[in-house]
């Protein structure tokens, strides 16, 4: 028997028009009922970026402190990285260089000195995207750290925390089929899975929509101001799609549909496993500045 | 070395030759400030990522890049991509085109937001600056006209856009392509390949003046390939269709199908039945 694929039809029949926009990285028949949630940090401050994408320092160590926090309901940061860190730790921060929205380096400031605050020696940390295959910190690392900003993207809708590990494998092409559905495969790998303890999706600029391969469009980014902090990079992404797709509705004043649909995040719950992309089973904290949030 | 491999490096070299013949050493107060990079095949991943797959959809072949730097470190970055074929770059060309308003240059081109992107022949160029600054987009201008220059000649349209008759469709609209997953891209039809796109079928889709509908022609190399593909569009697409390719959908909009020879005809979201008909009757006559 063939098994049957779902149309553009299905996603109307399930949502109507208007709301198909919303759906199409989600998953198309999300749960109702009550569920133990996975907690995600959303945390936003007005002066955190100005109109020159300059960032403040300070205040990225104020953001990362207050999610953390609120993340893992302790007292203070510190008490928060030390459940996450142990001094024995050999820690991989994966951020991404690409040229034009890249891993601040405001974020992967504050990530190291919080690290190694945990007890971590700064030898045994290393920050690095393209090279860690080769990096012998990442080859033997006993715990990583996802950090990167969202952006559209135009093989996979969206890069997010989940496509930030397409490093960890030697052929990338390799997790390119279908739209990169099968991203979330990569959080199996021995090499990862298990290690992550921490995802920081960058919502400072992001950029929302993209109509070339890759060349970044600063016309479609914006100044969210924003970062999104938890432990399923599934839910961030998540979270994340869903202010992308907000934040097209109010650019684009009709319905965009972020293309090639994202589906690689639903696929991550729902075939892989791996975290929550249903938002009714994401517990999203706001903290911070509230104009503008679009969600 | 094997015959094959040396008759390789030398092909590889001649077209490495080629389009480097393109670039001019200088352009205003921009000079080549790294030497020139080459990337066939799958090497395009290592210059960018899964957005490579775009490319290779489109049957790319090699990519140049070159980048110039002025006195202030301003930078431009240029781009020629050898996609074999006219078509193929054509076919690219039209993947990314709507970003913003024409430009004069190659065959067609558009220049938005600091980058300039036109086909000429087999070439698909891309030249961009960071910021946008007048004497930089002049730059950026005048390196276009160059490199179109230089190409020297240009390339068939693909035959398939002589059945879309002119004036009925939005002209930034236009996509030429050969996969379901470049369809999906532009509109999402189904998770899978119910259409049975592959690189030798040919691929229009548009959107409809009259109604903003979307008007899909597909051809297909056999009748048999034909058949086998509009069974599948209407077991998965329209089961429940009270007559043969015509249905309501959910968003209470029509959409019509049928075949002729080796072509399928698809309109998606016509504002009425008649009107989903009609655009399908006037492909239709234009079909050989």
């Amino acid at each position: 028997m063939i098994e049957r694929t779902i149309t553009r039809r299905d996603f109307l029949k399930k949502t109507g028009a208007a709301a198909f926009v919303a759906t199409a990285g989600l998953p198309l028949y999300g749960q109702q009922e009550e569920v133990k949630k996975t907690r995600v940090i959303l945390i936003r401050n007005e002066s955190v970026v100005d109109a020159n994408w300059k960032i403040d320092q300070k205040i990225i160590d104020q953001m990362m402190d207050e999610a953390m926090i609120k993340l893992f309901d302790t007292k203070t940061a510190d008490e928060a990285w030390k459940r996450i860190m142990k001094p024995t730790d050999i820690v991989g921060i994966k951020n991404n260089v690409w040229q034009y929205l890249s891993t601040p380096k405001e974020l992967e400031n504050t990530l190291k000195a919080r690290i190694m605050a945990a007890g971590v020696p700064e030898k045994n940390i290393s920050i690095d995207d393209r090279n860690i295959l080769r990096n012998p910190i990442f080859e033997k690392a006993t715990a990583l750290i996802n950090a990167r900003p969202m952006r559209a993207h135009n093989w996979c809708g969206v890069s997010g925390c989940l496509k930030n590990y397409i490093m960890f494998v030697p052929n990338p092409p390799d997790y390119h089929a279908d739209s990169c559905v099968d991203l979330g495969a990569l959080w199996k790998l021995p090499i990862v899975k298990g290690k992550t303890r921490l995802n920081v999706l960058v919502m400072l600029t992001p950029q929302f929509h993209c109509l070339s391969p890759h060349h970044f469009d600063k016309e479609y980014t914006w100044l969210y101001k924003g970062l999104l902090v938890g432990t399923d990079p599934v839910a961030l992404d998540a979270v994340g799609l869903k202010i992308f797709e907000e934040k097209r509705r109010l650019y684009f004043k009709e319905d965009t549909p972020i293309r090639p649909s994202p589906k690689h995040i639903a696929a991550a719950e729902e075939k892989h496993g791996i975290g929550v992309s249903n938002l009714n089973k994401i517990e999203l904290i706001k903290l911070g500045w509230k104009e503008g949030l679009l969600i | 070395m094997a015959p094959l491999l040396i008759l390789l490096s030398f092909m590889t070299a001649m077209t490495d030759t080629t389009m480097q013949k393109f670039i001019p050493p200088s352009i205003d107060q921009w000079g080549i400030s790294e030497s020139t990079r080459f990337y066939s095949g799958d090497q395009i991943f290592n210059y960018m990522d899964g957005a490579g797959e775009v490319y290779l959809a489109y049957k790319f072949k090699d990519l140049l890049v070159q980048r110039y730097a002025s006195p202030d470190k301003s930078e431009i970055l240029v781009e020629i991509f050898n996609m074999g074929l006219p078509r193929n770059a054509f076919g690219i060309y039209t993947y990314m085109q709507g970003r913003g308003p024409r430009v004069d240059i190659g065959q067609d081109g558009e220049n938005k937001a600091g980058l300039l992107c036109f086909w000429r022949e087999k070439y698909f160029v891309c030249i961009k600056i960071e910021e946008e600054e007048k004497r930089a987009t002049a730059a950026v201008m005048e390196l276009g006209k160059h490199i179109a220059n230089m190409i020297g000649r240009d390339g068939d349209r693909p035959a398939i856009l002589r059945h879309l008759p002119e004036g009925i469709y939005l002209e930034n609209t236009l996509r030429y392509f050969y996969r379901y997953e470049i369809l999906n891209n532009h509109f999402f039809l189904a998770g899978g390949n119910i259409l049975h796109m592959n690189d030798s079928t040919e691929c229009t889709l548009v959107r409809l003046k009259q109604d903003k509908s979307y008007l899909l022609l597909v051809q297909y190399p056999n009748i048999e390939q034909t058949d086998s593909a509009y069974n599948s569009f209407m077991t998965n697409y329209m089961p429940d269709a009270p007559e043969i390719g015509v249905i309501e959908t959910e968003n209470k909009k029509w959409t019509t199908c049928t075949r002729h020879k080796n072509f399928i005809i698809v309109v998606f979201d016509a504002a009425t039945k008649s009107q989903g008909i009609i655009s399908l009757d006037t492909i239709k006559r234009r079909l050989p």
